[in-house]
């Protein structure tokens, strides 16, 4: 395999990181109304803001979404918790009370003027309680792309009454049974079912936005978490159905992949996996045992996957990996054209010159909370990067902009819905809710 | 914000319209699965060439593609795509994976050796009209072959081009990077390190979730550059890791980090963010439970009929709940009570809760078991078929659903090269003796 001596360089440029901001933006121009809470549904409006939507975020004045104040003392920063911003980038930050009439027909008019609408609430909760479903914004907006996210779906028997988080997605999917080892559930560690579910929806809504440019229709699109975690259990169902078992839970182990498994080193744990004949050459040199291949233990893929060449294996790989550091075994590996990886914790995603280099991890100046370092957009465009501009802001800190430059509406009008309660604010005093002490109005945008 | 301050809104806006009949009634109406078929196609002006050889994320982009209309050609070398073989020893379809089997849907199947000239020329022709092209291998390696992107784009400079691999194509590890495996993106990203118990090894994802993240982001990719390109004309080339697809949805880790230098670990059934969310043991297995906002906690007190607990200081607060000493003991209060009941007993007792809260809860299902249950099947969220070539299949369905133009199955897997003569006539007007020849001299 030959690859031109100049393709790196080549890459590098088309890529280049530097000229992020001084490119084109592919969304430029959609704006996203955002009434969703906590991740699943913030993170599809904020998947569409990295791609250059333009989003508005509503939240409840006072006190606005949940994340603000997630997690326990150590999640709280500046006044709010970490947990908020993940979800909550480049958006304009609006606190509208969607309880009263005023803040319902303040919603409405933004609705008439965007592209996309995006809600996460119980199938029906918007239409019955706050007349802000699909077929209520549609008679303002028909071009609308209305996106609802759930746990269950819009309809059908577990969708009455039943709400849902990530968790109750990996359990009733049958994803968890699948994961780990041994009786006990294993908990996936990140909120797994929201922030797939989220880029999927965000998927769907661009196939919508797409036929709505060819025809001028819009539609409705909704995307339910369980059903997301089932779709992404690859063979588990054609397994189900041929056989009518359960896939065997094998942990770090691969039915299809052997070896296949998570070693201790001395700074940490590596992962490391021989797919293909060549791959498993590669780990048979990197052991200094070339011979391996030729035992015909190991000689192909399937005597590599009885159990006891499993077992073999997996101590061999233990024993190689014991006493050296992740790199050591990383460098070994990638001489040997093996797939090797340190398991990477926060502070290695931090530090790593490689994922700053692509803006995975993403170091900015925002005028409110100073230094951030996230994790950037995961998707590289050439010609229409995706971006993070500037970070979450408090409940309500953009009301009046939007208020003027999309509905037009003056001093004496927001004036006006500020006193009536249909808009509003962070509330003094409210953790996470407002800006850090000691803020002197930096990034005040009106 | 970019647009023109527009005049103000007609009266009507300020009064709620009211639809007729009830909202599930309609929607349920609306996206039925029986009339997917009447419906048009989102993406049906789009084609795509499939170009992964052994990547499951690349394969999946096209899926999803191909699920929301767009006409998908796989091409594959001679011999079929390796990842035929991908699957569990003891169970296989028509002769291929099932891995594979479950994946490949809505294509049709071309076979070229790329490694020939003559291949080559009848991948450009198809790439020349193509709106999307997406591979998966090393970095490069089409480039040296004549047909990556620095050569397709001045071809049809409005192809999409998405890019699967390791660690991209560009940055400090770009190079001499090894091949991609779910489990050293799942290393890699992150997710790894925070699954399992603190004492333990880390525990990987049971799917290639990987797989099915890096192709949500390639695909999100690409109907962005599309959009893109009916204003520009242009295409461009999307760079798509499974390990930065993962990363991405790790929410606040390396903020954490940043902001207070704590590096988040794994905390098995523990949670550092909201608490009460942990599955617990029911009388027929494990369920997953969550209550963690204060209404809500108050809620699965009332539940358990331990409404004093909703006041007891170690537990009356968010920040008190999700501290970990308090979280074991609440789990353990909680999984004294679950376990007394079966998870459709619990079931019934959170759903007739008048409120305030909201409880979240389930059964653990094992796939099985969930296949017993009817509200997913009544959903078309799985779909038993008979196949003539693969036989009977159980396939999870496209995970979207559509009012005006709803994603779905068309047929599943097809042998490699199946669509061999169709797609040289309808694109090349090459008949079955030229195919022949090629076929002879191993072009196809």
């Amino acid at each position: 395999m030959t690859i031109p001596k100049d393709y790196f360089d080549w890459a590098a440029k088309l890529f280049d990181p530097s000229r992020i901001h001084e490119k084109p933006e592919a969304l430029a121009g959609i704006r996203v109304l955002d009434l969703s809470v906590i991740y699943f549904g913030p993170a599809t409006g904020d998947f569409l803001g990295e791609m250059g939507a333009e989003v508005i975020k509503v939240e409840m004045p006072g006190q606005g979404d949940v994340t603000r104040i997630l997690g326990n003392a150590s999640f709280f920063w500046k006044n709010i918790s970490v947990a908020f911003f993940c979800a909550n980038h480049s958006k304009y930050h609006m606190g509208i009370d969607m309880h009263r009439p005023e803040g319902q027909a303040l919603i409405r008019q933004l609705a008439a003027r965007s592209d996309i609408v995006i809600e996460n609430y119980k199938a029906g909760t918007l239409e019955e309680k706050f007349g802000l479903g699909y077929r209520q914004l549609r008679e303002v907006n028909p071009r609308l792309i209305y996106v609802a996210n759930t746990g269950f779906g819009q309809w059908g028997p577990f969708s009455k009454g039943r709400a849902s988080y990530d968790g109750l997605a990996q359990a009733v999917s049958g994803l968890t049974a699948i994961t780990g080892e041994g009786e006990a559930p294993t908990k996936i560690g990140n909120y797994l079912g929201d922030w797939f579910g989220a880029s999927m929806s965000a998927v769907g809504a661009l196939a919508a936005l797409r036929w709505r440019a060819r025809t001028g229709e819009g539609q409705f699109v909704e995307m339910a978490q369980c059903e997301g975690l089932v779709r992404a259990m690859d063979w588990t169902w054609l397994y189900a159905g041929l056989t009518g078992r359960d896939r065997q839970k094998v942990g770090n182990g691969d039915h299809v992949f052997t070896p296949s498994g998570v070693y201790r080193c001395a700074d940490g744990y590596v992962a490391v996996v021989a797919g293909t004949d060549r791959e498993f050459h590669g780990l048979c040199r990197m052991l200094g045992e070339p011979g391996l291949l030729r035992h015909e233990r190991f000689a192909t893929a399937a005597a590599r996957r009885e159990r006891a060449s499993a077992r073999a294996m997996d101590a061999k790989l233990a024993a190689f990996c014991g006493p050296r550091s992740r790199k050591q075994v990383e460098a070994a590996a990638r001489k040997a054209g093996v797939a090797a990886a340190p398991v990477m914790t926060a502070k290695d995603h931090a530090e790593s010159e490689h994922l700053r280099a692509r803006r995975s991890v993403w170091e900015y100046e925002d005028p409110m909370y100073g230094t951030m370092v996230e994790y950037g957009p995961a998707p590289k465009l050439s010609a229409t990067p995706a971006r993070i501009k500037w970070a979450g802001k408090p409940v309500g800190f953009h009301n009046e902009l939007v208020l003027k430059r999309i509905l037009g509406l003056d001093d004496a009008r927001i004036k006006a819905l500020e006193a009536a309660g249909a808009i509003g604010r962070w509330t003094e005093g409210r953790r996470g809710a407002g800006p850090p002490e000691g803020w002197k109005g930096e990034g005040r945008l009106v | 914000m970019t647009r023109e301050a527009a005049p103000r809104m007609p009266p009507h806006l300020g009064e709620q319209a009211r639809p007729d009949g009830k909202w599930d009634e309609w929607i349920k109406a609306a996206e039925d699965p029986g009339g997917v078929a009447d419906k048009p196609e989102a993406l049906d002006d789009l084609l795509v060439l499939d170009l992964s050889h052994g990547h499951y994320g690349a394969l999946l982009t096209a899926t999803y593609l191909a699920e929301l209309g767009a006409e998908v050609i796989k091409v594959e070398p001679p011999g079929g795509d390796p990842a035929r073989r991908w699957g569990p020893a003891e169970a296989s379809a028509g002769g291929d994976g099932l891995a594979f089997v479950a994946e490949a849907r809505n294509r049709y199947h071309l076979t070229l050796d790329l490694t020939t000239r003559e291949g080559r020329r009848l991948l450009k022709g198809l790439a020349a009209r193509a709106d999307v092209l997406i591979e998966g291998f090393a970095p490069g390696y089409l480039d040296g072959l004549g047909i990556g992107y620095r050569q397709l784009s001045a071809l049809n400079p409005r192809v999409v081009y998405v890019a699967c691999s390791a660690y991209g194509q560009f940055g400090p590890l770009a190079k001499n990077q090894p091949p991609e495996h779910d489990l050293t993106d799942q290393a890699l990203s992150g997710l790894l390190h925070l699954t399992g118990n603190p004492d333990t090894a880390p525990v990987k994802v049971g799917s290639w979730i990987s797989a099915y993240g890096q192709a949500a982001w390639g695909a999100l990719g690409t109907l962005a550059a599309l959009h893109w390109r009916e204003r520009s004309g242009r295409g461009q080339m999307i760079d798509v890791t499974g390990a930065e697809a993962l990363m991405r949805y790790l929410e606040y880790s390396v903020l954490l980090y940043h902001a207070s230098g704590a590096i988040r670990g794994r905390t098995g059934l523990y949670e550092l963010a909201v608490f009460p969310y942990t599955f617990v043991p029911v009388k027929d297995g494990w369920a997953f439970i969550a209550g963690y906002t204060d209404p809500n906690f108050r809620a699965l007190c009332r539940v358990m009929g331990r409404p004093e607990l909703g006041d007891d200081p170690r537990f009356n607060t968010t920040l008190q709940r999700t501290t970990l000493a308090n979280e074991i003991q609440l789990r353990d209060e909680i999984c004294a009570w679950s376990a007394n009941y079966t998870s459709a007993e619990i079931l019934d007792k959170v759903l007739a809760d008048p409120g305030p809260g909201v409880i979240v809860f389930g059964p653990m299902n094992p796939p099985t078991r969930m296949l017993t249950e009817a509200h997913w099947w009544e959903r078309g969220c799985l779909k038993r078929l008979s196949d003539p070539i693969y036989g009977e299949l159980l396939l999870q369905m496209p995970a979207w659903r559509m009012t005006g133009t709803p994603p779905r199955l068309k047929w599943p897997c097809r042998p490699a090269g199946y669509h061999n003569s169709l797609i040289l006539q309808k694109y090349f007007g090459i008949g079955p003796g030229r195919a022949a020849e090629l076929a002879a001299d191993g072009v196809l």
